[in-house]
């Protein structure tokens, strides 16, 4: 009988760029999978409409998003997000977020390239002060890339979010401007 | 130390006739320092920030000794899927510090807001670090400390760190004491 052999992957192969619509059916294979929204706000899409209408109307929507490449095919999707739409006096705050398809988990690929974004995001906004990521309580594969990525584990904010059905407990992360002076 | 009665501490909502008693300690800049307020500056201000801004509020009340106002508290709801949570603020008049009246308003107003507002589960409340008063405030009220967020808010050109608190519809709620 043979052994599956678990694919590492070569990082040098992972790069980002911005999301287009030839990328749908690649965005179709993680949306549709009900393993990677499971601690995301939205529902796997049942239709290619809903991949079409997030790559032409949603992605250009966030403050800075890219998609996630192996060898230039799309398997994922991190962006930023000004605090600011939510609240006034968070100017200077902006929120990371991603999501990579199942088959690329636990290989280092989503830890590498939030340590390239976190330098991107304060290059691409000199007066950002504070990058910060929510992550489910529960979900301790995200908690760990952020931690690996040199986040700072701030708190749990009890019951902060609502969807699902469900409340959720928040773990909540950030990154200086000034963490970065003492880290890679 | 203390000789007030905190049983003449009632909540209620704000009212023009509060204008007097209401620049007293809105007019102060050492109450409203730790606020996103601005100072009132005069009679005229005071009574159009009574008008436009407290009594058309969501959850405002006036913190009131014999029925005159000499502090505030305040609950503002997120809304649409954050509906189910709400910030809460609070200050009293600076003479009438350092005797529970804002603990003792806190633990009044929190069975009161998750009554009033039926989507709550989660209070909050962000204080600033230096300010050991105000997180004395909601810890003795019952909420819990949850972290410290760095460079958390920016306000008038400063950037500030957070202490962030929170109160739970599940938690049990505070008793008087």
């Amino acid at each position: 009988m043979e052994r599956d052999r678990e694919e590492s992957v070569d990082l040098a192969q992972i790069s980002l760029r911005p999301l287009q619509l030839s990328d749908v059916d690649d965005l179709m294979v993680w949306t549709t999978d009900e393993k990677v929204p499971k601690f995301c706000t939205w529902e796997p899409y049942s239709s290619k409409d809903q991949g079409i209408d997030f790559i032409q109307n949603k992605a250009c929507e966030f403050l800075w998003s890219r998609a996630i490449c192996l060898n230039d095919s799309a398997i994922g999707f991190i962006s930023m997000t000004s605090s600011s739409v939510t609240d006034k006096s968070r100017g200077k705050s902006v929120e990371l977020g991603y999501v990579l398809g199942s088959k690329y988990w636990s290989k280092g690929i989503m830890t590498y390239v939030v340590k390239q974004v976190k330098k991107v995001a304060f290059r691409e906004f000199p007066h950002l002060e504070r990058l910060e990521a929510l992550v489910d309580a529960e979900n301790v594969g995200s908690q760990r890339v952020l931690e690996k990525a040199g986040f700072h584990r701030e708190g749990v904010l009890r019951k902060y979010l609502f969807f699902k059905g469900k409340s959720r407990d928040m773990v909540i992360f950030s990154v200086l401007s000034t963490d970065l002076n003492h880290q890679d | 130390m203390s000789n007030l009665d905190l049983s003449k501490i009632s909540l209620r909502p704000f009212k023009l006739s509060d204008v007097d008693d209401f620049l007293l300690w809105a007019g102060d800049d050492q109450v409203t320092q730790n606020l996103r307020w601005k100072t009132c500056g005069s009679r005229e201000e005071a009574l159009a920030f009574i008008r436009d801004v407290c009594i058309p509020h969501p959850w405002r009340r006036s913190i009131c000794l014999d029925d005159r106002s000499i502090g505030f508290v305040s609950v503002y709801p997120w809304s649409g899927d954050d509906r189910c949570k709400a910030d809460i603020g609070y200050a009293v008049a600076a003479d009438y510090w350092g005797q529970g009246i804002a603990t003792k308003a806190v633990k009044m107003a929190v069975p009161q807001v998750f009554n009033d507002l039926s989507h709550l589960v989660r209070l909050q409340a962000f204080t600033s670090p230096e300010n050991k008063a105000s997180q004395r405030v909601v810890e003795k009220a019952g909420f819990l400390k949850e972290g410290l967020l760095r460079k958390y808010i920016y306000f008038e050109e400063n950037i500030k760190d957070s202490v962030v608190f929170s109160f739970l519809s599940t938690d049990e709620f505070p008793h008087d004491d």
